[in-house]
């Protein structure tokens, strides 16, 4: 009986099995061993693939491009998930309280959910571009610029941020705001009721609920919103691609752009292969954390 | 004693609570003009979007921008269609995402139904394989994929195309599923199926798949929209323009043609990319938030 079941179990879990190892683990694993490869599309006729150790790596380490992308994809995620979360908590906060209206407010958040990435880029594309910009001319309006502000095109730095990068991350945090705010509702909907009844007997006002009951208590759940944010942003690609091709400057490059551009259009796959690599490496701390808790329960 | 220290307190907080009112209705104040500022970031640019397909081409370049459109129009749905087969787009996706919903729900449904109920020897390291594999960014997969589907001589074909969404969809619904059998479904039920002589699979598909509905709708509504949403795939996968779906045309769009005389034009492009995800949204938008909630918050 015993070995019927488990035969039976195996059945099940086999298709998904094998579609993930040959779409998961193989490309994984396969990417690694292209990285040690010359894997040079205009020299595989004549030359192959040879094996050449971490001749890739070194490379990129010693390219610009590649070291602007990397601190561009740190930046890019550190801002897109510290905003996220920050404005995720106040509006779940909002949406998790009685008030006129309520549920047309939540439908209204949930908007960027059904527009596709590639429409959210092009859309807020045609919303920066300089001259006829609604916030430009909001802003103008209000007297608090004098010159339209060149959202995708201005080259100046102010360290490892500029502002075609914020634009860019902006877009990404408009479209990543209902799956963390519904993620953090159904958090908050999860905690005891008693115990802010018991903080208001005490007098505790809503800012002390917030910071002393309501976020250790969704640490749990914060953990994880985190791992996914991270994960996701270090491995973006599709806005930063359609809005600006990593450009101008390469200051708006990320990683995963970068390793797509030097395979398409560079036709060195080994490099591609040794940038996705670093992607890999990047999200390996957050991921391994992330298995650890959900394999807890 | 303690009690009416206690007592004492309560009067005296409550008192301070009222005198603060004013601060409480500045900082209500407060909330409500940044609540207002976020909803405008939420909903401008789709507003945007629907007001600048609904305008001439003439209209569209006005410097500064017109928030309401001066004349109404559908010329810029005409002129789309026109510069790109956008009902063909839109139909390649409609089978792409659909097949691809469909497929990886089943097979997903049955994985995630014996990871949540049954214990087997290596069920711990299948789960630490498609948890890690949800986990591998898109790039690091990128290459070898497309090189393997070239392999199999299924580049430009709407089935590699399905084949590799499936490598994406997939681990994603076994845990959202897995989540879901667990917190929602009572073992009880398929246990006296069994006893009743029912096979294992049997008490699957004729006992927890009935009422597991919500969940299921909402797993395969996020791999329909994970599918309707992608671009990179489609982009390296396909690239003849018969085969495109719509994202991919979207883009392609946008690079020969968008400059600002097309761009009403292409707003509308963009709003019928959205319709289809729109009608879905509306339709389950009530199991969603309640098939998600029970995935992710365990």
């Amino acid at each position: 009986m015993n070995w019927r079941r488990n035969l039976f179990c195996y059945l099940m879990v086999a298709p998904a099995l094998i579609i993930v190892g040959i779409l998961g683990i193989y490309p994984m694993l396969d990417t690694l061993r292209i990285s040690f490869l010359q894997y040079d599309l205009l020299r595989v006729m004549s030359e192959g693939t040879p094996f050449v150790g971490f001749a890739n790596y070194r490379e990129i380490f010693q390219d610009e491009r590649f070291l602007l992308s990397t601190m561009n994809t740190i930046t890019f995620v550190v801002v897109v998930v510290g905003i996220l979360i920050i404005l995720g908590l106040l509006i779940a906060e909002m949406l998790n309280r009685d008030f006129l209206g309520r549920g047309a407010v939540r439908t209204a958040v949930l908007v960027p959910w059904f527009i596709p990435p590639v429409v959210a880029s092009m859309v807020w594309t045609w919303m920066f571009q300089t001259d006829r910009s609604p916030i430009n001319h909001v802003f103008r309006s209000l007297g608090l610029i004098e010159r339209n502000i060149p959202f995708l095109t201005d080259i100046t730095t102010y360290g490892p941020i500029n502002l075609p990068l914020l634009a860019v991350s902006s877009v990404r945090i408009w479209h990543g705001i209902p799956f963390v705010v519904i993620f953090l509702l159904a958090g908050l909907q999860t905690l005891p009721k008693d115990l802010y009844e018991a903080a208001e007997i005490d007098g505790a006002n809503a800012i002390q609920k917030f910071f002393n009951i309501t976020i250790p208590l969704l640490k749990p759940v914060l953990s994880i919103l985190l791992t996914l944010l991270v994960i996701g942003g270090l491995g973006h690609f599709e806005i930063n691609y359609i809005m600006t091709r990593g450009g101008p400057r390469d200051l708006t490059n990320i990683l995963s752009v970068l390793a797509y551009q030097q395979a398409f259009s560079f036709q060195r796959f080994d490099l591609a292969a040794a940038s996705s690599m670093i992607v890999l490496l990047l999200t390996g701390p957050v991921a391994y954390i992330y298995i650890r808790d959900q394999l807890k329960d | 004693m303690d009690n009416s220290m206690t007592k004492q307190q309560t009067s005296q907080r409550a008192g301070k609570k009222r005198g603060f009112r004013p601060v409480t209705l500045l900082r209500n104040l407060f909330f409500v003009a940044l609540g207002a500022l976020v909803l405008i970031y939420i909903l401008l640019p789709f507003y945007w979007m629907i007001k600048s397909s609904f305008q001439t081409n003439i209209d569209i370049r006005a410097v500064p921008p017109q928030w309401l459109p001066k004349s109404l129009g559908f010329s810029a749905y005409e002129r789309a269609t026109i510069i790109i087969p956008v009902f063909l787009y839109l139909k390649n996706s409609l089978i792409v995402s659909s097949v691809t919903a469909v497929v990886s729900t089943a097979v997903a449904a049955t994985a995630a139904y014996v990871l949540a109920r049954y214990r087997f020897p290596g069920a711990t390291w299948i789960l630490i394989i498609i948890l890690f594999t949800q986990l591998v960014p898109a790039i690091t997969r990128l290459f070898p994929i497309y090189f393997l589907i070239q392999d199999l001589n299924l580049l430009n074909t709407h089935v590699g195309l399905i084949f590799t969404y499936l490598g994406f969809s997939i681990p994603y619904a076994v845990l959202l599923l897995r989540g879901f059998f667990k917190s929602s479904i009572p073992p009880e039920l398929e246990e006296a199926a069994v006893l009743d002589g029912c096979s294992l699979f049997g008490a699957f598909t004729r006992v927890v798949l009935p009422i597991s509905l919500p969940g299921i709708t909402a797993v395969s509504v996020f791999t329909f929209l994970g599918a309707w949403n992608d671009f990179l795939w489609a982009n390296i996968l396909l690239n003849r323009g018969n085969l495109k779906t719509i994202q991919v045309g979207l883009a392609g769009f946008s690079g020969e043609l968008g400059g600002v005389q097309n761009m009403n034009a292409y707003m509308a492009a963009c709003v019928m990319a959205t319709i289809p995800a729109m009608l879905l949204f509306f339709m389950v938008q009530r199991y969603m938030v309640g098939g998600l909630s029970a995935g992710a918050i365990k």
